[in-house]
């Protein structure tokens, strides 16, 4: 579903991500996990088509983003950690916009459902200003999700959250891999990813320190000690500092 | 406490103006603050240097001038004081920023040393307020035109307003507290205001009665007589001392003139002062809603004063699932300038009465050119309406900036559209268009239906007129598309120096990158406008002998328009091509 090559992504002199490849299938989490500079934000950023790659190559749905971008988005979501919205378009409004965009039908009786699910149908008419934060990611998530993605990408999903709402989006976040999408996320939180994640894939400065499931990257770092925590497997390939 | 609240406020401006300097280094800021500096010297100091020489000629009529000014002044204060009267804020508030309220209010700091520190801070603004308008007014400055003088002239002018206003508000939030006759202290105020304006219009109603020899005399002797004149020199007392280091003809007079206006500020000063008024709450409201218009304005939002929250609006039409995605930019950008903007009840009331002068006005020119034999509205209309046709096209594009301008904070968002770029600028470019081009018509209209009213001129028969609109017309929306395209191709091209949506616009340089902008859009306007017309003016020169001008006029529409439209169309996937690459990240690095 996520066929990623080579990617690298560069900055003028500064290589943010270099040589980075991995794939996720359908009902696959994969997580990004890495110190602050790490490239984790560059590199969702280039699978979501928002900023060129510098070199590689990146499939979504089977599509090249490079030479057939606007297919390959119309398979994807972006959710960014900061929900960036529309001041003067209520609830509804950014549903029926967005349905525009991706020409979503019946976006209506979608929308409704997607409000329900995120107990958003109250707020339907009010103007993102008199939501708050939470509010306003669940209403991202619900554009997101409402032309039915098959790859989705988070960026720091919990960013902000209350417990409850941290709650809510990780069974989101798993429920959408089990129904067959293909998910990646990056996040500092590591629990979370304990919790979500099916594979791993650890960066530092822009390179791949390991991948592959959770139990694999465990065993590589693992160095014969049982029950080894995600965290500590985290200082121990990372070593303990950013640089 | 005072020292360490002068020590942030020094040391933060001192850190300010190292910044500004440092950051000249960057070209864009030192072009930018190169072409402002030139701006502000052949258009202000070039003019206030030739300025005192006229002074130095004309000592009398300055002074006029300057009492005209303060004048108008004292009134605008008394209206200012009884508009606060009349309608009180809810909650007393000083200028403070978030930082300052976040580790001043909590420290230990007693309400007048914040008092004391709002004022310091307060000095900062007028100090160089005063310096501006003292160059900018200098004719007005008497005291031998120096400019020092005239400085410190505004300097008690502007504290003794602040003073005032500061004080009016803590009075107004202390009874608003304390006293249960609020409303009654309120009416009080408001009568002795009342009474006041009322016995300065009496006495110059007294004075233009029995004066009877102003008539014929120069108008300076006529104010010069009213100011001596009684009971108004009594009524003018206050005024007159706050005023009169303005007001000076040479420095002897100004330091006699300083002293009653210095105690005035010590007074006002002990009054403020001793305020024992609740401010935190409003202070805490009056900096989150500056920091809100400061956000707004640096996403390139009008920065209108939004006391109330913006209202969901119904959208301009209905926007269905299935089309063209541009239509849904079109309508996105619409409902944020009905939200922005105005609401659209105006709007709706303003086009109204647009059409209805504009189909009104026609019959009444030819009723009035034909009753009196020759036609005098009808140029004047069309002189206006040339102009605002023209100022749309050239400074319409930086008012009406519902486009990338203002979503490029989503950028992050847009380019996950499946949208090719092209597809998207163009959406983005559409609400501007639709309204640009919708004030064009309006004038090409108004301009058809008044130039020669009185039908004089043969050749301009009804359907010749039409068809002239009609190509005017037909090219408007297109010349508008590409003047569009200039700021969008400014703000993806160099990013940098865009100062929507950037924390670090502001300042001198961001004036001189905007004059850099105004002048490449009027640039581009004349090397798209001036060719094009004269094709048009050469295709119907030509044509009209076989076709008459009517017909030729339209040929030159159906030739000029879509040449004007290939241009729009090379733009706008140029733009495309650049959003598609465009990575901010990299571009303000």
């Amino acid at each position: 579903m996520i066929e990623v090559e080579a990617l690298t992504k560069r900055y003028g002199s500064f290589t943010a991500v270099q040589d980075l490849s991995f794939t996720v299938r359908p009902g696959e989490v994969l997580g990004l996990v890495g110190p602050n500079g790490a490239g984790k934000t560059s590199t969702l950023r280039c699978l979501a088509g928002i900023i060129p790659m510098t070199s590689g190559t990146v499939r979504v749905a089977g599509r090249d983003l490079a030479s057939d971008p606007v297919a390959a988005k119309r398979e994807l979501a972006f959710f960014p950690d900061e929900p960036r919205l529309f001041d003067y378009l209520t609830v509804r409004q950014h549903l029926a916009f967005v349905a525009r965009i991706y020409g979503v039908a019946d976006h209506e009786a979608l929308g409704r459902g997607l409000l329900e699910e995120l107990e958003l149908l109250e707020k339907a008419d009010v103007l993102p200003g008199e939501l708050s934060r939470g509010m306003k990611q669940k209403l991202v998530i619900a554009c997101g999700l409402l032309h039915s993605p098959r790859v989705m990408f988070f960026d720091e999903p919990l960013t902000g959250l209350d417990p409850l709402g941290i709650r809510r989006m990780k069974d989101s976040i798993m429920r959408r891999a089990r129904e067959g999408a293909a998910v990646v996320l990056s996040s500092h939180l590591l629990h979370l990813l304990e919790e979500v994640c099916t594979h791993v894939l650890i960066l530092k400065k822009g390179r791949k320190v390991s991948g592959g499931t959770l139990a694999e990257v465990a065993a590589q770092f693992s160095n014969g000690e049982p029950s080894v925590s995600l965290e500590e497997i985290f200082i121990r390939a990372t070593g303990g500092s950013e640089n | 406490m005072v020292r360490a609240l002068l020590y942030l406020r020094l040391q933060s401006l001192r850190n300010f103006v190292l910044h500004r300097i440092r950051r000249l280094r960057e070209p864009k800021y030192l072009i930018g603050t190169a072409a402002a500096a030139a701006y502000l010297y052949f258009a202000v100091l070039r003019r206030s240097l030739a300025g005192v020489k006229a002074v130095a000629s004309a000592p009398v009529a300055a002074g006029v001038g300057a009492a005209v000014v303060c004048t108008a002044l004292g009134a605008l204060g008394l209206v200012i004081v009884a508009y606060r009267w009349i309608f009180p804020p809810q909650k007393a508030g000083l200028r403070f920023s978030e930082a300052e309220i976040a580790f001043l209010f909590p420290a230990p700091v007693t309400r007048r040393a914040l008092i004391h520190y709002h004022l310091l801070s307060a000095q900062a603004a007028i100090l160089f307020t005063s310096v501006l308008t003292s160059l900018f007014l200098n004719r007005m400055t008497v005291a031998g035109g120096n400019r020092l003088l005239g400085a410190a002239g505004w300097w008690v002018i502007l504290s003794v307003f602040e003073l005032v206003l500061l004080g009016t508000n803590l009075l107004l939030a202390r009874l608003r507290e304390s006293s249960p006759r609020f409303l009654l202290w309120r009416a009080a105020a408001v009568a002795a205001i009342l009474a006041y304006a009322a016995a300065v219009a009496w006495s110059a109603g007294r004075f233009l009665s029995t004066g009877g020899h102003f008539l014929g005399e120069p108008g300076i002797d006529l104010v010069a007589q009213f100011g001596a004149s009684s009971p108004f020199r009594w009524l003018a007392l206050p005024f007159r001392v706050v005023f009169g280091p303005s007001l000076a003809s040479s420095p002897r007079d100004f330091a006699v003139a300083l002293v009653p206006a210095l105690a005035v500020i010590a007074l006002l000063y002990a009054w403020v002062s001793r305020s024992q008024a609740h401010f935190e709450e409003g202070t805490i409201a009056l900096a989150e809603r500056r920091a809100a218009l400061r956000a707004a304005a640096q996403r390139g939002e009008l920065p209108q004063v939004r006391r109330s929250k913006p209202k969901p609006s119904t959208g301009p039409f209905r926007l269905e699932p299935k089309g063209p995605p541009e239509i849904a930019f079109l309508w996105k950008n619409l409902l944020s300038m009905q939200g922005s903007l105005v609401s659209r009840r105006l709007v709706v009331i303003a086009i109204g009465i647009g059409i209805g002068l504009s189909l009104s006005i026609g019959p009444v020119l030819s009723w009035k050119a034909r009753a009196s034999g020759f036609d005098v509205y009808g140029p004047m209309i069309v002189v206006f309406c040339g102009m605002t046709a023209a100022y749309t096209l050239i400074l319409g594009p930086q008012i009406a900036r519902q486009d990338l301008r203002t979503d490029l904070a989503n950028a992050d968002l847009l380019k996950t559209y499946p949208m090719e770029g092209w597809r998207l600028v163009l959406g983005e470019l559409l609400a501007p268009t639709v309204v640009l081009t919708g004030v064009l018509w309006c004038a090409i209209l108004g301009a058809a239906l008044a130039v020669d009213a009185g039908g004089r001129l043969g050749w301009l028969t009804p359907g010749t007129r039409v068809a002239l609109a009609l190509s005017l017309a037909l090219a408007a929306p297109v010349l508008c598309v590409i003047q569009l395209i200039v700021p969008n191709a400014i703000l993806l091209l160099l990013p940098g120096w865009q100062p929507a949506g950037r924390s670090r616009g502001g300042g001198i340089e961001q004036f001189g990158q905007r004059l850099i902008f105004a002048v490449v859009q009027l640039l581009i306007a004349l090397l798209v406008v001036v060719p094009a017309a004269a094709f048009a003016a050469l295709v119907v020169f030509c044509a009209q002998w076989l076709v008459g001008i009517g017909t030729a006029s339209l040929l030159a529409a159906a030739v000029v328009v879509p040449l004007l439209s290939g241009i729009a169309a090379v733009g706008l996937w140029f733009l495309g091509h650049r959003f598609e690459r465009f990575d901010l990240s990299l571009e303000v690095r």
